[in-house]
């Protein structure tokens, strides 16, 4: 009888100590209900992805890593390995899981560099070649960084934060990745969100913004065609623009420099294989490892503050910014123009990079005004120039800040 | 320490005014490049350009071998874009087959009515 009631016991201990062990009740100790807002947030973000598209190839891997880390008890990362900026190796093997593990693809800045790669492998600089002036439209799209730099001060982030945040409003995933892994790595999370979040918005932020700073007849302005570039040119840029602003800015080397190493195999036409492997293999593999880990580091108990709610506004506001700056400065361009030489406002805004979604937005807007207006390809050069833009802003950021 | 404890809005604005400048300035400095790169790929044939508006006679009313050519090819699409093939109006089915495959045999097939008692 005395058997019986001891394993009896023994059973009801060890389920009990099971049931207390379980993520389940962790839900309910505490901060728990912080996990539970938190895969509510990972469901949304999946919902957004998979049903509204919203950049599905990084937020559906980003909205996953999110959902796991915060699985109570499931241990797959862990902050404190992080913890003040820096890999603490000596902890590091003990007690790493594995999203630890594909964190530090992100934390050595490895990820966005091998993604931009890829994107350089995609990009076809051929209407920046034949149209060196986009590049000041993808100069101005960048006031957009420092203006929420200093909108981020004044709502008192510290000023390794605001360079972080700034730099959502170049509207380039990898850049924002990696230049806030180095300056606010606490904010990876919510930031990265921020960042693949508006650049999926583009086409609905930009169109009113766009309308709203310029006129009928200046949305009709029909440019004149661009001149054909010859392959000798597609081949010297890459290796001319890696050698001047890596000269220049060597904090932006290794983004500048991995992204004409892409466009180099694209444009030599010698490394087809590479440049295949690039485009997609490595590229999605590197996403989905980027993604993951991304979404892994918004914790509960760094994405659930007021801080988040500050980070999303501001993104939006250098967003914004951005796109208008580009309008404006394309419209003082055209007070200068001859006759005949005059840019079409609209492209103004794709200097913000989201390559191609900006210039695409170009184009619609242009045919709302006069279906016979071709704006694309024009508005690809401030596009792909902003891409450059952003990687330079990111490497000044890195050398005041870093 | 913190190397930023010391950094107030002077300082903020300064950095942001400097680092957008050289933004500004990097990618200008990268116009001049790419216009200098431009320039020079395109000199030869703004040579040719010149050179034969400088001498419109020898081509005012030649037409060489390949405008000849791209027109007869031209007259040749058009004629043919306008004629339409004679299909016969008749749709025969010449052959059904059906190939054999366990899948689609009616001896293995699984609709065999049960048998109501």
């Amino acid at each position: 009888m005395s058997t019986l009631l001891q394993t009896g016991n023994f059973i009801i201990e060890s389920l009990g100590t099971f049931v207390e062990t379980s993520g389940f009740m962790a839900f309910f100790v505490g901060d728990g209900w912080k996990f539970l807002a938190m895969l509510g947030i990972a469901c949304f973000l999946l919902y957004l992805a998979i049903k509204k598209q919203y950049e599905p190839l990084l937020l559906l891997p980003i909205a996953f890593g999110m959902l796991l880390t915060n699985l109570p008890g499931a241990e797959m990362y862990h902050a404190e390995l992080f913890a003040g900026g820096h890999v603490h190796w000596d902890i590091f093997v003990d007690n790493a899981g594995l999203i630890d593990y594909l964190y530090l693809g992100v934390k050595l800045g490895i990820y966005p560099c091998l993604i931009f790669v890829g994107v350089g492998a995609m990009t076809d600089f051929g209407p920046l070649i034949a149209n060196p002036k986009s590049f000041l439209l993808g100069a101005a799209a960048q006031l957009g960084i420092f203006a929420t730099f200093l909108g981020a001060y004044a709502l008192g982030f510290t000023p390794n934060e605001c360079g972080s945040i700034g730099i959502i409003g170049g509207a380039d995933g990898p850049t924002s990745i990696f230049l806030t892994a180095r300056l606010a790595p606490e904010l990876l999370g919510p930031i990265a969100i921020a960042a693949y979040s508006y650049m999926a918005l583009v086409p609905v932020i930009q169109p009113p913004i766009m309308r709203a700073l310029t006129t009928e007849k200046e949305r009709k302005i029909k440019m004149s065609q661009l001149r054909q570039v010859s392959k000798t040119e597609k081949i010297l840029f890459p290796v001319i623009i890696a050698i001047v602003i890596s000269v220049l800015l060597p904090s932006a080397a290794p983004l500048v420099g991995c992204l004409m190493l892409g466009n180099l195999m694209k444009e030599c036409g010698v490394v087809d294989r590479l440049s295949k492997t690039v485009q997609n293999e490595l590229m999605n593999i590197v996403v989905i490892f980027l993604g993951i880990s991304v979404g892994a580091t918004a914790t509960a108990a760094s994405f659930l503050n007021a801080q988040t709610l500050f980070i999303l506004v501001l993104g939006i506001v250098a967003f914004s910014f951005g796109s208008a700056s580009g309008v404006v400065l394309a419209k003082i361009m055209n007070l200068f123009a001859k006759e005949g030489k005059k840019i079409n406002p609209l492209i103004g805004s794709a200097g913000v990079s989201a390559v191609p979604m900006a210039a695409r937005v170009s184009q619609t807007e242009g045919q709302k005004a006069d279906p016979s207006n071709f704006l694309l390809m024009h508005a690809m050069g401030p596009n792909v120039a902003g891409v450059v833009g952003s990687a330079v802003a990111a490497g000044i950021l890195l050398a005041f800040l870093g | 320490m913190d190397k930023f404890a010391n950094v107030g809005w002077p300082e903020m604005l300064l950095m942001a005014l400097i680092g957008f400048l050289l933004v500004f300035l990097v990618l200008v400095l990268l116009i001049y490049i790419m216009k200098a790169m431009g320039w020079f790929f395109t000199r030869e044939h703004k040579a040719k350009v010149a050179a034969s508006a400088a001498t419109p006679h020898a081509h005012d009313h030649a037409i060489s071998d390949q405008e000849l050519a791209a027109a007869i090819i031209t007259a040749l699409k058009l004629y043919k874009s306008n004629l339409h093939d004679q299909e016969s109006e008749m749709l025969t089915i010449n052959r059904i087959t059906r190939a054999y495959s366990p899948w689609n045999s009616k001896i293995h097939g699984l609709t065999q009515v049960p048998e109501k008692k």
